[in-house]
C-alpha cells in the first residue's frame, strides 16, 4: 500500500539529470528557479533564516555518479563533489596524502551534518572551512559546463570566480601529490590546520589557518604555504605571511613582522560576535603556534610523507 | 521518479519513495522534497523523533540513514529512496525491548526533559555501532551535533561510558 | 561526600518517567495531534516599535483552507495578560512594542495554508523610535511605552550611612558588571493542543509552570469561568522559568473556541526566539569599601535591568536582585538603587535564578577584587565578612536559621581543587602548567582556580501569594494517589514524589501513582518555580502524614479484625507490624473500605515577618570553584573541572540533586563564556541556534564534583531547601576570578569577550620562551 501526504505546491520540485551536461541544461532553462543541490544540509539554512527563497526546482546532483569517489590519478588525488564530508575523514588516502583537509573536514559541523553535506557544497560555498586547507594543497577545480571540461586553480577561482560562459558544475577536487609541488625531497612536508570558533564544536569558524611547508635541516620550513579564512570571508593565501616564515626562525621580531604581515593582507569579515582586529590578531597566533609547533624539535603532530 | 522533458517547475507533485523504516519495507507518495521530520512527525504521528531548530543544530531529530546519524529536519524523502531509516521508535528492534544505551541512560540520569533523549541516544547508539569502545574524545565527537540543556552532559557522558561497559558485560570481555 | 550513583546506593532510582523518555514513546503536549485538527500561526510584528494604522485580514480570510483569522476585534474578554500585572496586549490593537507582539493569528487546515495565510494580513505600521537600551527609554523625551512610563518597577534598601563610611575606607572598589540577555533554550519551543470538549469546555494542553494559574488567566481573556478551562501542562521539555507566563496558549484557545475545532500550535525556533522571555540584561554598578583588616564597611549598588516591552515578573526579578546583591556578607552601611525599564527588546522575564546570576556575579566580583587590594586571599577575605548562623537575613529580615554559608564556605576550602590552587599559587604557573595539564600543554595555555559563595532565597518570598498544597488517596482500584499541582519540566518532580512517598510511607513504587499537571485534579499547589517544589512537597507530605496513615490503618483493621497498631503500611498493602506478613492487599483495602480514604492538606509557603515585598524566609547556600584554561592565541575559555558545595539540608533524590546542580552550571557556563541574544535595533541578531550558542557536550567536558552538605540545625521543621536554581547562580563569578588568576584580567561583562584576553603573537614569544 502506498500512503500520500503532503501539500503538493509548498516543496520545490526534484530534477535528476543523467549527466552533467543535462545538469547544466536544466540550469540554463531554469535560472534563479532552479538550484543544484547534493545534500542540502546550507540550502535548509538559507531557506529557514530568509538568505534565500526556497526556489521551483532542485538540481540534485547525486543522480550523477560520477561526480562521486574519490580516484588516484598520475601524482594527484582528484576528490569528487559528492563524497560526503565524513566520507572524506575516513579516505585513508586523504589522511596520508592531505591530512590538513581531513582535519579541516572533521571539524566542519557535526557528525549528522558530515553525513549529509558534500565537499563540493563547502567548496562552492566559497567561504567553507576545507577551501583554506586546500588552498595551501594548490588545489584544482575541474569544471563541467554543457559542452566541456575546464580545470582551474582554486586560488584563482577564489580570487575571481568569472562568469564563464552558460553554467558549469564542479565536477572534481584535484589535489597534486605534495612531492611533486614542493618540487623536492630534502625534508618531510609538515602542516597544520587550525580552526577558531565561539565555541568547542558544531561551530562555523571565526579563522581558520593553514600552514603548510618542508622542514629544512636548520629546523626552518621551506616552500611554505599559509592560508587563511573564516566565516564570510573567502579564503586567501597569505603571501607575505608565507615570505616571513620562510626559512626563518620564531623570534619576537619574526613574530612581530609575522603580525604585520597578516594584519595587511588577511580580510577578514567582521560581525557582531567577533571584530576584524580580534580575528586579524587570532589569524596570527595560530600560524605563529603553528609555525613554532612544526619547528620545534620535539614536533610529533602535524608531519605527513609526501608520497606515500 | 518524476521524468519531465521540460524541466520548468510545476506544482510539487507526490513522487513514489520505498525505503525501510525501522524494519518494515514503507511506499510514500509525498512531495519529494518534504522533510523526513514532516513525514515522521505529521504523517506517520511517529513523534519520538523531536523538533527543535530545524536547521540541523540541536540533534533533537536525530535518526539512521543506513545506520549513519542524520538530522531528519535537513533531509528530504527524494534522498532516501532505497535507504534504510531507524527512528528512536525502531532501535531496539522492540516494543518492550530496551537498548543498551536506552538502559544506561536510565540508569545514570542521562536525561531530564527527555526532549533532546531520542536523539541523544540514536547517536550514542550509532557510535557504538561502530566503535563499541569508544574513548572520551570519540564519544564527544559523536554527540557534539545533539544539544541538551538540562543535564551540563555530565550525566549522558557517564551513560555512554556505562553503555559501553553494558556491552563488554554482553560481550563477555569485561 | 562527593554525591554519585555510587555514593547514593540504593536511593539511586530509575526515574519513574525514564522508560518513556528514553524509548521516544512519552507524548509530549506538542507531539499530540487529533484527527480534523486544525494548524494555528501567529503574525508577529514587523516592528518593535510602531502604531498600527490599519489591518486588514479578508485576502487571508478568503484563502481555501483558512478557518479563522482573529486580531484584537475578536477576543471577548481582556485583551491582555501577564501573570503580576497584566500588560501585555493578547493582539496588539493600535501600537506594537517589540518583534514578538502578536498581531494576529490564523488557523488552517494545514501548516503550509496557515503559513501562507499570515502573508496575506496587510497591517499599516507607523514606525516609531525604537528604544533599545533602558538608557533611551529613561531620557525625558522618551516616548512613553505604558501610559505610566518606562519605569516598570524601582527597588530600594538602604542601611547606615554609606557616605560617611566610604571615608572611612581603606580600600574601594567600584566597577560595573555588564550580564547577557541569556535565553532558556528549552529543546521543546513553546506550543500546544487546544480541544473544545462536546459539553462546551475547553480543554489546554500547553506546558506552563502553574496551570491554575493559566486557567486563570485564560478565563479573563476569553470571558468565560475557570472551570470552563482545564489545562492539562505536563510533561514539558523543559522551561527554566520560560514558560511560566503565557505563551501561545492565548491564541491557541481563542482559535479552537472560534473554529469549534481542536487547533495545534507548536512555534518553530525562530518564533519562539522573537517572542519569548530571556534573562533580564542587567548593568549593575557597585561601589564597596573595607577596612585595613578587610572589614565590609560600606556597599552602595545601582542596577538597571532592561525588561523589555511588558512587565509579567520583571518587578519580582528586580526585588530578587536587590535582594542578592547583599548576599551573605555582613555590612554596616547599604545603599542598593535598583531600576526596571521596559524597552522595545525582547521580553525580559522569568529565568532560572531570578536575578540572582546577574547581582552574585557582580557581588563576588567584587569580593574577588577587594581581597586583592587588601593583599587577602580571596576564600578568607570572604570568611571575615561572612554571614554566621543567627545573623539576619540581607534586608535584616528573621529567616530560617541554618549554618549553611559557613559549611559550604569550610566544604570549599578543604576541597581538591582549592588545595591544587593553593599548591599551584606555591608552584607558581610555570610548574603548574606542566603539573596539571601534563607535558603536553602548550605553553600558550594558561590555568586558573576561582571560586565563588551563593546565598540563594526560594519561594517567592514575603507578601506575593504562595500557596502550597497536596492530596493523598487511596484510588478505587488500590492505586494510592498523591496528587499536587505542579508540574513535570525535566527536574525529576516524579522521582522526588516517588522518593518521598517511598521513604515516608514504606510503600512500594507500584502501589504509587502521581497525579500532576492537570487543573481537573489537583489542588492549588503553587507555581512549580523559585526552587520550591520539592520542599513543598516534603512539607505537605508531612503535614498528611500521619492523618493518611491512620485511616489506612485504621480501615485495614476494620476490616482484617486486627488492631490498627499492630499494622504497617508495606509494598504492596497493610502488613502485620511484627511479622511484616502481609494482611490486605491495597486493592482489596480500596474495594472494601467503605469511604474514601485520604487526605488533603492547604498551607502557605514559610515567610519573614519583614514586611518587605519578596524578601525571603528560606535559603539555600553554595560554595563553587572551577578551574580554567584560557588559551592566550585566541583568547578562548575553557572549563576544566568544578567543585560545588550545596547546604540545601536533605538530599530527597541523589539523580535529581546533582542532575540540578551540574545542569545549572551547564547553564551558567553558557552564560559565563557563549549566550547572548543581541539585538540591534530591537532586532534579535541570533534567530536561531546557529548564532545563538548554547553550549555542546564539547564545551562541558570538564568534571564536576557535587558535594551536598545535609546537616540542619537541631529541630528545624522546613526540611530540604531549594537546589534547582543554585547551581546556576555561582559558576559565572569562579570563572571570572579563575581568568584572573591565569591572565591577570579581570572581566566585568559576560559573556567574556575573548578579546579581552588574546594576546599578540610578539606576547606569545614571552610564553614560548618562558617555559
Amino acid at each position: 500500500m502506498v500512503m500520500a501526504f503532503g501539500t503538493p505546491g509548498r516543496d520545490p520540485e526534484v530534477l535528476r539529470p543523467r549527466d552533467p551536461a543535462e545538469a547544466c541544461r536544466m540550469k540554463a532553462a531554469l535560472g534563479a528557479e532552479g538550484v543544484f543541490v547534493a545534500g542540502g544540509t546550507l540550502l535548509r539554512t538559507q531557506w529557514e533564516s530568509g538568505a534565500a527563497k526556497m526556489p521551483g526546482a532542485l538540481i540534485d546532483l547525486t543522480a550523477l555518479p560520477a561526480l562521486d569517489g574519490i580516484a588516484e590519478e598520475a601524482g594527484a588525488l582528484v576528490i569528487g563533489p559528492l563524497v560526503r564530508l565524513s566520507d572524506l575523514v575516513r579516505s585513508e588516502p586523504v589522511a596520508a596524502g592531505f591530512p590538513l583537509l581531513a582535519e579541516a573536514v572533521r571539524r566542519i559541523g557535526a557528525p549528522s551534518i558530515r553525513n549529509l553535506a558534500t565537499i563540493g557544497g563547502n567548496v562552492a560555498s566559497r567561504t567553507g572551512d576545507a577551501l583554506t586547507a586546500l588552498l595551501v594543497y594548490d588545489a584544482e577545480l575541474i569544471w563541467r559546463t554543457e559542452r566541456r571540461t575546464e580545470t582551474m586553480r582554486l586560488e584563482d577561482w577564489l580570487a575571481d570566480p568569472g562568469a564563464g560562459e552558460g553554467f558549469r558544475l564542479l565536477a572534481g577536487i584535484r589535489l597534486k601529490r605534495a612531492g611533486a609541488a614542493a618540487g623536492g625531497r630534502a625534508g618531510r612536508i609538515a602542516g597544520g590546520f587550525r580552526k577558531l570558533g565561539r565555541r568547542e564544536a558544531f561551530i562555523p569558524a571565526l579563522v581558520t589557518v593553514a600552514v603548510l611547508g618542508r622542514l629544512t635541516e636548520d629546523g626552518t620550513l621551506a616552500g611554505v604555504r599559509v592560508a587563511a579564512g573564516g566565516g564570510s570571508a573567502v579564503p586567501s593565501r597569505l603571501r607575505a605571511a608565507e615570505a616571513v616564515i620562510e626559512g626563518a626562525r620564531v623570534s619576537p621580531e619574526t613574530l612581530v613582522r609575522l603580525g604585520e604581515a597578516v594584519a595587511g593582507e588577511y580580510r577578514p569579515a567582521s560581525d557582531a560576535f567577533a571584530g576584524a582586529e580580534y580575528r586579524r590578531r587570532a589569524a596570527a597566533n595560530l600560524i605563529a603556534a603553528e609555525w613554532f609547533t612544526l619547528c620545534a624539535p620535539d614536533r610529533k603532530e602535524g608531519e605527513h610523507d609526501p608520497d606515500p | 521518479m518524476i521524468e519531465r522533458t521540460n524541466p520548468l517547475p510545476a506544482a510539487a507533485d507526490a513522487a513514489v519513495i520505498s525505503f525501510t523504516l525501522n524494519g518494515e519495507p514503507v511506499r510514500l507518495a509525498v512531495p519529494p522534497a518534504r522533510r523526513l521530520i514532516d513525514v515522521l512527525r505529521h504523517d506517520l504521528l511517529l513523534t519520538g523523533t523531536k523538533i527543535g531548530c530545524e536547521i540541523g543544530r540541536c540533534g533533537a531529530c536525530m535518526v539512521l540513514v543506513d545506520g549513519r546519524p542524520v538530522n531528519a529536519c535537513l533531509t528530504m524523502m527524494y534522498q532516501l529512496e532505497g535507504r534504510r531509516v531507524t527512528t528512536i521508535e525502531g532501535l531496539a528492534g522492540g516494543a518492550e525491548a530496551l537498548h543498551a544505551v536506552q538502559r544506561a541512560f536510565l540508569e545514570e540520569g542521562g536525561f531530564q526533559c527527555g526532549y533532546c533523549t531520542p536523539g541523544m541516544i540514536v547517536s550514542a547508539a550509532a557510535l557504538l555501532a561502530e566503535r563499541p569502545d569508544p574513548t572520551d574524545d570519540e564519544i564527544v565527537e559523536a554527540l557534539s551535533g545533539n544539544l541538551c540543556r538540562c543535564t551540563g552532559y555530565g550525566g549522558i557522558l557517564r551513560a555512554v561510558r556505562r553503555a559501553v561497559a553494558i556491552g563488554r558485560e554482553a560481550d563477555g570481555t569485561g | 561526600m562527593i554525591l554519585t550513583r555510587e555514593t547514593a546506593g540504593g536511593r539511586w532510582r530509575i526515574r519513574p518517567d525514564g522508560p518513556g523518555k528514553v524509548t521516544g514513546r512519552l507524548k509530549y503536549l506538542t507531539d499530540l495531534a487529533l484527527p480534523g485538527m486544525l494548524h494555528g500561526v501567529v503574525l508577529r510584528s514587523a516592528h518593535p516599535h510602531a502604531r498600527i494604522r490599519a489591518i486588514r485580514t479578508e485576502r487571508a480570510a478568503a484563502l481555501p483552507g483558512v478557518r479563522a483569522v482573529l486580531t484584537h476585534r475578536d477576543v471577548p474578554g481582556l485583551n491582555a495578560f501577564g501573570i503580576s500585572r497584566q500588560d501585555q496586549p493578547v493582539f496588539c490593537s493600535d501600537r506594537v512594542r517589540y518583534v514578538g507582539d502578536a498581531v494576529a493569528a490564523v488557523a488552517a487546515d494545514t501548516p503550509e495554508i496557515a503559513e501562507r495565510a499570515l502573508g496575506l494580513i496587510e497591517v499599516d505600521y507607523e514606525p516609531l523610535p525604537v528604544l533599545d537600551t533602558p538608557e533611551k527609554a529613561l531620557s525625558p523625551d522618551a516616548l512613553k511605552l505604558h501610559p505610566h512610563g518606562n519605569v516598570l518597577h524601582r527597588s530600594e534598601y538602604r542601611r547606615g550611612d554609606v557616605d560617611a563610611a566610604f571615608a572611612e575606607c581603606v580600600h574601594v572598589v567600584e566597577e560595573t558588571y555588564v550580564t547577557p540577555r541569556q535565553m532558556h533554550t528549552y529543546l521543546e519551543t513553546e506550543g500546544g493542543l487546544f480541544v473544545p470538549e462536546p459539553d462546551g469546555r475547553l480543554t489546554v494542553y500547553a506546558p506552563t509552570q502553574h496551570g491554575l494559574l493559566d486557567r486563570l488567566q485564560l478565563a479573563r481573556i476569553l470571558g468565560v469561568p475557570e472551570e470552563a478551562i482545564r489545562v492539562v501542562s505536563s510533561p514539558i521539555g523543559g522551561s527554566f522559568g520560560g514558560k511560566d507566563e503565557l505563551n501561545i496558549q492565548p491564541y491557541g484557545a481563542l482559535l479552537a473556541r472560534a473554529t469549534g475545532r481542536p487547533v495545534k500550535i507548536h512555534h518553530s525556533r525562530r518564533e519562539s526566539v522573537r517572542a519569548g522571555l530571556k534573562r533580564h540584561p542587567m548593568r549593575i554598578t557597585m561601589k564597596t569599601g573595607i577596612d585595613a583588616s578587610g572589614r565590609l564597611l560600606a556597599h552602595r549598588v545601582r542596577i538597571v535591568a532592561d525588561t523589555g516591552p511588558y512587565a509579567t515578573l520583571g518587578a519580582e526579578v528586580l526585588n530578587f536582585a536587590t535582594e542578592h546583591v547583599i548576599g551573605p556578607y555582613r555590612y554596616a552601611n547599604l545603599d542598593v538603587e535598583g531600576v526596571s525599564v521596559y524597552t522595545n527588546n525582547g521580553m525580559s522575564g522569568e529565568f532560572r535564578g531570578f536575578g540572582g546570576n546577574q547581582a552574585i556575579f557582580a557581588l563576588e566580583g567584587q569580593m574577588d577584587r577587594l581581597a586583592e587590594l587588601a593583599g587577602i586571599d580571596p576564600w578568607e577575605f570572604r570568611l571575615i565578612n561572612l554571614r554566621r548562623m543567627g545573623d539576619p537575613g540581607p534586608f535584616g529580615q528573621q529567616i530560617a536559621q541554618t549554618d549553611g554559608a559557613y559549611q559550604v564556605w569550610v566544604k570549599l576550602k578543604e576541597s581538591p581543587l582549592w588545595r591544587e590552587r593553593d599548591s599551584l599559587k606555591r608552584a607558581g604557573e610555570a610548574s603548574a602548567s606542566a603539573q596539571s595539564g601534563g607535558a603536553a600543554r602548550p605553553p600558550w595555555i594558561r590555568t586558573g582556580i576561582g571560586a565563588a559563595m551563593v546565598m540563594h532565597g526560594f519561594g517567592l518570598g514575603y507578601g506575593i501569594p504562595d500557596p502550597a498544597a497536596g492530596r493523598l488517596r487511596l484510588a478505587e482500584d488500590g492505586r494510592i494517589e498523591a496528587i499536587f499541582g505542579y508540574e513535570e519540566f525535566g527536574q525529576g518532580l516524579f522521582a522526588a514524589i516517588e522518593a518521598l512517598m517511598i521513604d515516608t510511607f514504606g510503600i512500594g513504587p507500584d502501589d504509587l501513582r502521581i497525579v500532576v499537571g492537570d487543573t481537573d485534579r489537583v489542588p492549588d499547589s503553587g507555581s512549580s518555580t523559585a526552587s520550591r517544589t520539592t520542599a513543598m512537597i516534603w512539607q505537605a507530605l508531612r503535614r498528611m502524614e500521619q492523618p493518611f496513615r491512620r485511616k489506612l490503618l485504621e480501615a485495614a483493621a476494620r476490616l482484617t479484625g486486627r488492631a490498627a497498631g499492630g499494622l504497617t503500611l508495606a509494598p504492596g498493602g497493610v502488613a502485620d507490624a511484627e511479622s511484616g506478613v502481609l494482611l490486605i492487599r491495597y486493592a482489596d483495602l480500596a474495594a472494601k473500605a467503605e469511604e474514601t480514604i485520604g487526605a488533603q492538606v492547604h498551607f502557605h509557603f514559610p515567610t519573614t515577618d519583614l514586611e518587605r515585598i519578596g524578601a525571603h524566609f528560606l535559603y539555600s547556600y553554595a560554595a563553587v570553584a572551577v578551574k580554567v584554561e584560557v588559551n592566550l592565541l585566541t583568547g578562548r575559555v575553557r572549563v576544566l573541572d568544578q567543585y560545588h558545595a550545596v547546604a540545601a539540608g536533605p538530599v530527597v533524590n541523589p539523580m535529581g540533586y546533582v542532575g540540578q546542580i551540574e545542569g545549572g552550571s551547564g547553564m551558567a557556563l553558557g552564560f559565563a563564556l557563549l549566550e547572548d541574544a543581541v539585538m540591534e535595533n530591537g532586532h534579535y541578531l541570533t534567530g536561531n541556534l546557529d548564532t545563538y550558542l548554547i553550549p555542546t557536550i564539547a564545551d562541558s567536558r570538564g568534571t564536576v564534583a557535587v558535594e551536598p552538605v545535609e546537616e540542619l540545625p537541631e529541630g528545624d521543621p522546613y526540611g530540604p531547601r531549594g537546589i534547582g536554581e543554585i547551581g546556576s547562580v555561582g559558576l559565572a563569578p569562579a570563572i571570572a576570578e579563575a581568568i584572573h588568576e591565569a591572565t591577570g584580567v579581570r572581566v566585568s561583562r559576560l559573556p567574556v569577550d575573548p578579546a579581552l584576553l588574546i594576546r599578540r603573537p610578539e606576547d606569545l614569544w614571552k610564553a614560548v620562551d618562558g617555559r
